[in-house]
């Protein structure tokens, strides 16, 4: 477990602090947090790349403040992850490991690589690798030191939105496995939904917020949309439910109690989350034939005009057996429409708009 | 704006032009003052032979003491921020601003039979000797080595230094087996501009050692005797010992892609 008690780092104009934080074992803490708040500068304290001016931070009950960094048995993905160009795949991956080690955890580390699917790589030269790989390879070096904690610092920021989307799936799943807690920066809402168990709030140099993903997002309408300057906003509908039939590359989830369809096959009772955005959703006050697959009798909570920076577009929030859902639509589009704060309407959207970014098998 | 362009161009090339052709020009005369039926026999007489094996022998030396401690301070000065760091980071230039016969005499000054060190160290010799041509060599070599390595030392990216010791190295690991082999293609250069730097260096090496003679001071004296015809045979072989190392520092030059930026798709 990680504890920050009272930590305060003064640059000029700018004071990280006092902050304090906790991070219980096989936890992921999401941080959040516009540019220039402190985030990357905490991961940098934690690791023992800058001293603070003052608190102390505990890492399983002993306090390494003045420890030096390579005792601090802690893993740092970076933004830029700095393989090491006058080594191979495999070098860069074994650095860390003292060479005596070496033979006790070529099992580890061929788990490891597997489980990454790097395993074709580590006997190359790290030039001409992917954005993609290059991170993958970063994390395998991070990870078969075992650290206790790991740190990871906007690691899919520069990399295409596809990548991004099977590394988000394939980290999670490492770090789980391994068991250890990480402590991921980001001002992607997605990485929020994908990874976090919890999400911590950074704002002018303090934590604003620090709650589980659940407790946040229920005290915000299911949505980040609160937290706009701290985190960009693509998607704003987050959905948890559970598969409950996948035949021929079309799967249902259950969502409390109404069903949505998306494609791909998943694992029956597999607990997923899910991204839909607003922009997907049609509202129609007919039940009409398309070929959308998802029809939703929703009922419309509240029309929200000034609540996208978008002139001439309104968010339109729907509630549907106690899921509030956003759409949006134009400004013409509502006036056709005639649509009031209370009117019943249909959500529509294709199956291939939901996105499945979390999984959790049973 | 493209005539303007145009015309920039030309202005930089002929301006170019000229320093390329006078740095050129004295070589020329190698050719009007050679005499090729003696030339060969010159060169291996046994005076040059002994002034240009010293040379090589004593600027090797200087360099390797220039490696053993000027290269430490090179990476203090990169990696490290202390008090006094803003002078010591002068005080290295100074032996460059220096003229060397100033150099010289400065060295007397402490290094003569009369003076501070020689004075109290009876048994070395530090001027007329070996010792007194690596003294001198070393003095005036210093800056290249210290400056250079230190532009080697401050051109790898401390994330991966960074990286490395959260991978659990100590310093001194990581020193070996981060820094060094991204900054080894720079050191190398640094190194061998010492080396050639030392090996032409005459006037500290005068005042401190006029015997025996370095092939700069070969050079010296053949000139100051028989004019360009008798120094003609020291400096050809100065001038293809120079171009060994030039040829040898534009290979690493070349291949100087240790510390590759890794392309993000």
């Amino acid at each position: 477990m990680l504890e920050i008690v009272d930590l305060v780092k003064k640059f000029s104009g700018f004071t990280l602090g006092p902050l304090n934080l906790k991070i219980s074992n096989n936890e992921i803490l999401v941080m959040i947090g516009a540019t220039g708040n402190g985030k990357t500068t905490v991961l940098n304290l934690v690791a023992g790349l800058i001293k603070p001016d003052s608190g102390s931070i505990y890492l399983d009950g002993v306090d390494i403040t003045n420890h030096p960094i390579e005792s601090r048995k802690i893993g740092y993905s970076f933004q830029r992850p700095n393989l090491f160009p006058f080594l191979t795949v495999y070098q860069n991956i074994i650095f860390g490991i003292k060479k005596k080690d070496r033979i006790n955890k070529k099992n580890q580390i061929e788990k490891l690589v597997k489980s990454l699917d790097i395993s074709h790589l580590v006997n190359r030269n790290i030039h001409g690798l992917s954005g993609g790989e290059i991170q993958k390879i970063s994390l395998a070096r991070t990870l078969v030191v075992d650290p206790k904690i790991l740190l990871m610092d906007e690691p899919l920021s520069s990399l295409d939105n596809f990548t991004k989307r099977k590394l988000r799936i394939e980290i999670r799943q490492v770090i789980k496995n391994l068991m250890i807690s990480c402590i991921y920066v980001t001002h992607f809402e997605e990485d929020v939904y994908s990874l976090a168990d919890s999400v911590a709030i950074l704002k002018n140099g303090r934590i604003k917020e620090c709650e589980k993903l659940g407790t946040l997002l229920s005290y915000n309408n299911l949505s980040l949309n609160s937290y706009s300057c701290e985190v960009e906003n693509e998607y704003s509908n987050y959905l948890e439910g559970i598969v409950v039939e996948s035949v021929n590359g079309i799967t249902k989830i259950k969502i409390h109690s109404f069903f949505i369809e998306l494609i791909g096959d998943y694992r029956i009772g597999t607990l997923v989350g899910l991204l839909l955005k607003p922009e997907d959703i049609i509202l129609s006050l007919d039940m009409v034939k398309t070929s959308a697959r998802n029809v939703i009798k929703t009922n419309i909570l509240n029309i929200g005009k000034d609540d996208y920076p978008t002139i001439g577009v309104v968010n339109v929030y729907l509630l549907v057996n106690g899921i509030r859902l956003i759409s949006r639509i134009t400004d013409e589009s509502l006036k056709y429409l005639d649509l009031k704060k209370g009117d019943y309407v249909y959500a529509i959207f294709k199956s291939t708009s939901p996105r499945i970014i979390r999984q959790v098998k049973i | 704006m493209g005539i303007k362009n145009h015309q920039f161009n030309i202005v930089m090339m002929i301006l170019s032009g000229i320093v390329i052709t006078f740095i050129l020009f004295p070589l020329f005369s190698i050719i009007t003052f050679m005499d090729s039926s003696k030339l060969i026999s010159e060169m291996f007489s046994p005076p040059l032979v002994n002034a240009f094996i010293l040379s090589l022998v004593t600027s090797t030396i200087s360099t390797i003491l220039l490696i053993i401690f000027g290269m430490p301070l090179a990476y203090c000065l990169a990696r490290y921020s202390f008090r006094g760091k803003f002078f010591i980071n002068m005080l290295v230039i100074f032996p460059l601003v220096l003229p060397p016969l100033a150099s010289g005499a400065l060295l007397l000054g402490i290094f003569s039979p009369n003076a501070v060190i020689g004075k109290n160290f009876h048994s070395l010799e530090f001027t007329e000797s070996i010792v007194g041509i690596i003294i001198a060599q070393t003095y005036v070599g210093s800056p290249f080595m210290i400056l250079a390595s230190q532009a080697s030392f401050e051109a790898v990216d401390v994330s991966y230094e960074n990286a490395s010791r959260i991978l659990g190295k100590s310093r001194l690991d990581t020193f070996v087996k981060v820094t060094l082999p991204l900054a080894k293609s720079g050191l190398l250069i640094s190194v061998l501009l010492t080396w050639v730097r030392t090996i032409g260096e005459l006037g500290a090496t005068m005042m401190m050692a006029y015997n025996p003679h370095t092939i700069s001071i070969q050079i010296f004296e053949d000139n100051a005797i028989g004019g360009l015809k008798q120094a003609l045979p020291d400096i050809l072989l100065v001038i293809i010992l120079s171009v060994i190392a030039l040829f040898i520092i534009s290979i690493i030059r070349n291949k100087k892609e240790d510390v590759i930026r890794i392309r993000w798709s």
